[in-house]
């Protein structure tokens, strides 16, 4: 008898293993132990339509769940000169009306077409020197950023022209391409610009997948820097430490494309600040204190610190869309010539997140953000020529690529690069300079089956 | 005894790995690429194109009729624009059941829709001599434009307003937002128009045959059906929810016109047009599809659907006032809209990506 309950339970253990096993389906990425299918490890979504970016965890506890609705809410909400029942404190100077009019769809903005207003296109102003952290000197009469509008009755602080010079170029396959490089005109200025004003023109980037890259270790980031190229690779990779406003110290900067921006909460009440006008607890100062235009009525808090906090935590918590065919044999070869290419380099496939015991979602995920998080010298034409702590006016931070193929479906747009000034995939490629000068020239001396192959990889992200 | 036991052992071990492996289950996962294509095809040529034509007729007509309000307008005339808009107004409401493409990535929907309007500045421009023209309007903020302004300059603060009531200031600011109106929603029209072979018609139709916006025709069916749980989750959890929560009438959109159920009304029968591929033209819609495989769950969507529809019909109050003296039937209406989003997530959703390519 005793035998017989042995054999049993070998029989039981083994048949358990075996169903088990019998319906693992073989994986195509099978020499890894991770799924490249999944960008944002457990945090994955599976909608590649226009709500691609717009979709919460789907793994948060229902309370959690509530906080990301509230934020989702807020961050909808249009604001209205005061006095209003409703949403009132815009501006007085400002650049929109709500997180989402420039965050369409939670995705990227694109520079305005023609005649059309600049809208979910930004502009950072500064003069030489430094503030009293380090960062960028503000404009006296205008301070760190532009507002293009204002309230009715209050000056703007200028409007922007953009125009574009088309310069042609070709592949080594003798196949033309054209960049075209933008001139920035700001025109009715309310008072005259300083002649030594340096600006940056910021295009609004995606908020998804943001808590996944606010929670992957310092270390890890750190791991990648190389400031001074010690291994020659011609690739250095610098961290930017930014001033935290809630720590009130410096710390390692990770959002916005200088990467001067330490957390979500911060960048957050930023923009609420200085894109919109709005006060709040991180920044309880109007955007045009100091200025004009300030009329100094606008004392109180004007999103309240629970709106606030929903808000970071609706952006920390939007999922990343899967990619979409990951295994298809051009992908997979446009794959191969992106690490032949060193773009992986620096847009760096692959980080574990850390383990934040009080935020068990976002923790010890595998993820695919394909970046550094570092700041990188990207060459004289795309610089902006104007420092941001510790980024220089060439360093630009290595922008995420995860759901970058989505863009068309979700903004209905090919606008890259921090002023959207590339048209497709491949010319945001071609403006690449600098460190990654070797890179571009990699994707030059391509053919262009190889080129197709190397989109169609970006496009499956 | 012993070798009794390893065959059965074996025996079961056969078995189960067998059953266990079969995930071809009773529908099979049949995708009719032909019935797929009629469906996508009959969706935009019965919802997006007639009901932004329709958008665009009303639209059009709210213009000339405001257009005409000259000093001895009479309250029958002004009448006939409120009418109008309430028209155009149930055009716009349907096509928020479809909610992507251009209307949302050309930012057309918050230059039409934005609650709540910035009365200060409205005042303000009413107040000033500056000139209402077609570029200056287009320039305005999303919140001093669109429906809601419209509505508010022709209703009135209570919804009783007389033709005398309206100042020439208010006059020329109505027609120059009519205008604005009008203009894009012909913008809307035009993305598609199929005779443009670059319109965003040809994205759609052509799904998983060339389109570079959706690739398979199952992409174009998520998007579909994302929409639909979009404006279920935006009407029962936004539209309602949040007034109903504050208690707060001033959170209601379309206050003046007392229009807001109706426009509830309206954005789910539109989830209920593109289920079935028909507003005014019947065609091919996601219901043949589902019909074809699963009639218990057609059933259950058409069930939750005619449950929230006629949520809305219960109420003796309007919006601003249920939300405090009607409570369990607003509660009544937010659950059926959640009722039918979960249906539509959990079960029509996986449903035609299994049904499709």
């Amino acid at each position: 008898m005793r035998t017989e309950k042995t054999i049993m339970r070998v029989f039981a253990v083994v048949a358990i293993l075996i169903v088990v096993y019998a319906c693992v389906e073989p994986d195509e990425l099978a020499e890894t132990n991770f799924n490249e299918w999944l960008s944002g490890g457990s945090q994955t979504i599976f909608d590649n339509g226009a709500r691609a970016f717009s979709s919460p965890f789907p793994s948060l506890t229902a309370a959690r769940a509530i906080v990301h609705g509230i934020g989702d809410g807020a961050f909808e909400q249009t604001f209205v000169t005061a006095p209003s029942l409703i949403n009132p404190g815009l501006g007085p100077v400002y650049n929109n009306v709500s997180c989402t009019s420039c965050h369409i769809n939670d995705g990227r903005g694109k520079p305005p077409a023609g005649n059309e207003q600049l809208s979910s296109l930004l502009i950072r102003l500064s003069i030489p020197g430094t503030d009293d952290h380090g960062g960028p000197n503000p404009v006296p009469g205008f301070g760190g950023q532009l507002q293009p509008r204002g309230v009715y009755g209050i000056l703007a602080e200028a409007s922007v022209k953009i125009t574009y010079n088309e310069q042609s170029y070709q592949f080594t396959d003798g196949d033309a391409y054209s960049l075209r490089f933008p001139t920035y005109t700001f025109e009715n200025p309310y008072m005259p610009l300083p002649p030594d004003v340096m600006y940056s023109p910021r295009i609004a980037p995606p908020v998804f997948g943001l808590g996944l890259l606010e929670a992957i270790d310092e270390s890890d980031i750190l791991a990648n820097a190389d400031p001074n190229d010690n291994n020659a690779d011609g690739i250095s990779g610098k961290p930017n430490y930014a001033w935290n406003e809630v720590e009130g110290r410096k710390t390692l900067g990770r959002f916005g494309w200088k990467a001067a921006n330490p957390s979500i909460l911060q960048q957050s009440a930023s923009a609420y600040s200085e894109d919109i006008g709005i006060t709040n607890f991180v920044f309880p100062r109007e955007s045009a204190f100091g200025q004009g235009q300030y009329d100094g009525k606008n004392k109180t808090i004007e999103v309240s610190d629970s709106i606030l906090t929903s808000v970071a935590f609706y952006i920390r918590s939007l999922a990343v869309p899967a990619r979409r065919n990951a295994d298809n044999a051009i992908v997979q070869a446009g794959k191969q010539l992106f690490v032949d290419g060193k773009c992986s380099a620096c847009h760096v496939p692959r980080f574990r997140t850390k383990t934040d015991v009080a935020f068990p979602e976002i923790s010890n995920q595998i993820i695919f953000p394909y970046t550094d998080l570092l700041v990188h010298d990207m060459g004289t034409n795309l610089a902006d020529n104007r420092p941001d702590f510790d980024a220089n006016g060439q360093e630009w931070r290595t922008s995420p690529l995860w759901g970058i193929g989505l863009t068309r479906i979700v903004n209905g747009h090919q606008n890259f690069l921090h002023d959207g000034r590339a048209r497709t995939l491949l010319e945001a490629i071609m403006w690449h300079g600098g460190e990654a000068e070797e890179s571009k020239e990699f994707v030059r001396n391509l053919s262009k089956t190889d080129r197709d192959a190397i989109i169609k990889f970006l496009e499956s992200l | 005894m012993k070798a009794t036991y390893i065959k059965f052992l074996l025996t079961s071990v056969a078995v189960l790995v067998f059953t266990a492996c079969d995930d071809n289950n009773e529908g099979g996962s049949a995708v009719n690429t032909t019935l797929n294509s009629d469906i996508i095809n009959d969706f935009s040529n019965n919802l997006p194109v007639v009901v932004y034509g329709e958008l665009f007729t009303k639209t059009s007509l709210l213009y000339d009729q405001v257009g005409a309000l000259n000093d001895g307008a009479t309250d029958a005339e002004l009448a006939a624009a409120r009418t109008t808009w309430k028209e155009a107004r149930k055009a716009w409401e349907h096509s928020e059941a479809f909610l992507f493409g251009p209307v949302s990535t050309k930012s057309i929907d918050p230059r039409i829709d934005t609650w709540p309007v910035n009365f200060t500045d409205l005042d303000a421009q009413l107040a000033s001599t500056n000139a209402f023209s077609a570029d200056y309007i287009d320039g305005l903020d999303d919140a001093l434009k669109g429906f809601h302004p419209i509505e508010y300059l022709i209703f009135g603060k209570d919804g009783n307003k007389a033709a005398a009531d309206l100042t020439p200031r208010q006059k020329e600011y109505l027609t120059a937002l009519a205008l604005n109106l009008k203009t894009l929603t012909e913008d809307l029209k035009s993305f598609w128009d199929k005779s443009v072979t670059t319109s965003y018609y040809h994205d759609f139709t052509n799904a998983g045959a060339g389109s570079t916006v959706y690739e398979t025709q199952k992409s174009a069916f998520e998007e579909m059906v994302n929409a639909m749980m979009g404006i279920c989750d935006e009407v029962g959890n936004g539209k309602i929810m949040e007034p109903y929560e504050a208690k707060d009438p001033e959170l209601e959109e379309s206050p003046f016109s007392q229009n807001s159920f109706v426009d509830f009304k309206n954005n789910i029968t539109g989830v209920q047009d593109v289920y079935l591929g028909k507003y005014t033209t019947d065609g091919k819609g996601l219901e043949d599809l589902v019909k074809a495989y699963n009639l218990q769950l057609d059933n259950e969507i058409k069930a939750k659907l005619s449950a929230a529809i006629n949520s809305f019909d219960a109420f003796t109050v309007p919006f601003g006032q249920a939300i405090t003296t009607e409570s369990v039937k607003i509660q009544n209406t937010i659950d059926a809209c959640n009722a039918l989003h979960n249906t539509l997530e959990q079960s029509l959703l996986p449903f035609v990506q299994q049904h499709s390519k």
